[in-house]
């Protein structure tokens, strides 16, 4: 591989140009269905794009007291995690490089936003920061367990705890999605929580908590952490759509691009239709649901596929 | 209040684009509050125009206040202009925050927004209609460069 190559890579194809396409394409989906579904009319297709954009230019303020370079530390390290877990994710039709473990990494790397968005909330000391940081650190005690435990069902049935490894076997088995669709759904709901969507985006309440922890964050920070939630919305997607629907996938084909396209498109439908219909959960029924219903639930259906 | 001749094409363009705005009551009759909610609402849906209602001031670009300046609301309304961040307009939303309206005159008032900030484009009506409001809106983006 040359370096013009390897710098249209990294830049443009499946690189950061075509990330930040799909997951801005993917927002202005998410908003136009949710307004549509509300009877409103809804933002234009180049909505986040102007959003992004201005938001980039504007004056940058934190509030007195606050450490400035650990404040401006934690948007770009969110930014760089869900980055580099979008490297091991096969984003499109591309070949990524595989190993044994490299789920764990990824699982590893996608929960670093949370961590660091409750920490922006202490940072930055607003009352509704804080308040909005800890939701955020509940909220992830309950929904974490519930999306890697529904999700590793197909480690179990793969035998694998690699990427590569869990498609092959979905080749030999057929996709996943059919024999095991209530693990499915329990990773979707655990996805919804993961990603602060509709119903489960209490750490964000704008009735209850301003804006969460991102409340003192303006300009380029704020633009830095909305831009992370959207690419987490695509590499969320992406991992469920791999693990799942596998055995569609064709690595460096038009077909395969297409199919990923469209299942993508379908995920994101359904995700939007879940924020527009469902009102939002209290954080202790959210935890109450979790822990005593879904979680029992999830590991129950992994316990089926062992026996099985 | 921005320096024209350096705003790059496609800044300004975002800036038109993507207008979040901030509601404060400084002391009206909650009328034109209701005005401006309805904006948000199937019927008049401004999100067509990429407006969306932020909830911190350190969002916003534009500052709508409705109702006349009370003495009392004054460092409040001066501080939370001073916490959002720089392009901001303000939009002075009904005929009290225009003038002081039917409660100018009164001990307890100062007048209208521009008493205390610049405003950018004033809206009357009392209370104005929404699309009184979104014509404001949309004409004072015209203006932004
Ligand atoms: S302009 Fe009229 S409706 Fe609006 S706040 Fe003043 S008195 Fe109320």
């Amino acid at each position: 591989m040359n370096i013009t190559e390897f710098l249209f890579n990294i830049l443009i194809f499946p690189g950061f140009l075509f990330l930040l396409a799909l997951a801005l394409g993917l927002d202005w989906l998410d908003r136009k269905l949710i307004a549509r579904f509300q009877g409103r009319v809804g933002p234009p297709w180049y909505q986040p794009w102007a959003d992004l954009l201005k938001l980039f230019a504007k004056e940058d303020i934190l509030p007195a007291g606050t450490n400035v370079v650990f404040t401006s530390l934690l948007p770009l390290l969110s930014f760089a995690s869900v980055m580099t877990a979008l490297f091991y994710i096969p984003i499109a039709f591309r070949r990524v490089p595989s190993f044994q473990g490299d789920f764990i990494v990824i699982m590893f790397l996608l929960s670093v936003p949370s961590l660091l968005y409750f920490l922006a909330g202490w940072a930055t000391k607003g009352v509704y920061s804080i308040i909005g940081g800890n939701r955020s650190l509940l909220q992830y005690f309950s929904y974490e367990v519930l999306f890697l435990l529904a999700i590793s069902g197909t480690i179990i049935t793969s035998n694998s705890w690699s990427i590569e490894g869990i498609r092959q076997a979905q080749f030999e088995q057929g996709a996943f999605i059919l024999p095991q669709i209530f693990g499915f759904l329990l990773a979707l709901s655990g996805l919804i929580g993961k990603l602060k969507r509709g119903p489960l985006d209490i750490p964000k309440a704008n009735s209850e908590v301003i804006a969460g922890p991102l409340t003192e964050f303006s300009g380029k920070k704020l633009a830095l952490w909305i831009l992370t939630n959207e690419l987490q919305t695509v590499a969320g997607l992406s991992l469920l759509i791999y693990c799942y629907f596998g055995n569609l996938w064709q690595m460096n084909k038009l077909s395969g691009f297409l199919i990923f396209s469209v299942l993508l498109v379908l995920m994101q439908c359904l995700l939007s239709a879940i924020s527009a219909m469902y009102a939002r959960l209290r954080i202790d029924q959210l935890i109450r649901l979790n822990w005593y219903l879904l979680i029992p639930l999830s590991l129950l259906h992994n316990l089926y596929l062992i026996i099985k | 209040m921005i320096n024209k001749s350096k705003t790059p094409k496609i800044i300004s363009w975002a800036r038109k684009k993507s207008p979040w705005i901030l509601h404060f009551n400084t002391g009206g009759c909650n009328g034109c509050d209701i005005e401006i909610l309805s904006l948000l609402t199937p019927y008049y849906d401004v999100e067509r125009f990429g407006i969306l209602k932020e909830s911190t001031p350190r969002h916003a670009d534009i500052l709508v206040c409705t109702g006349p300046v009370t003495r009392q609301v004054k460092t409040r309304l001066l501080r939370i202009y001073n916490q959002m961040p720089a392009p901001k307009w303000v939009l002075a939303v009904g005929s009290c925050s225009c003038s002081g309206g039917v409660f100018s005159g009164s001990y307890n008032i100062l007048g209208g927004i521009d008493q205390v900030l610049p405003v950018d484009m004033y809206i009357t009506g009392c209370p104005c209609r929404p699309e009184a409001i979104i014509d404001g809106i949309i004409k004072l983006l015209e203006e932004v460069k």
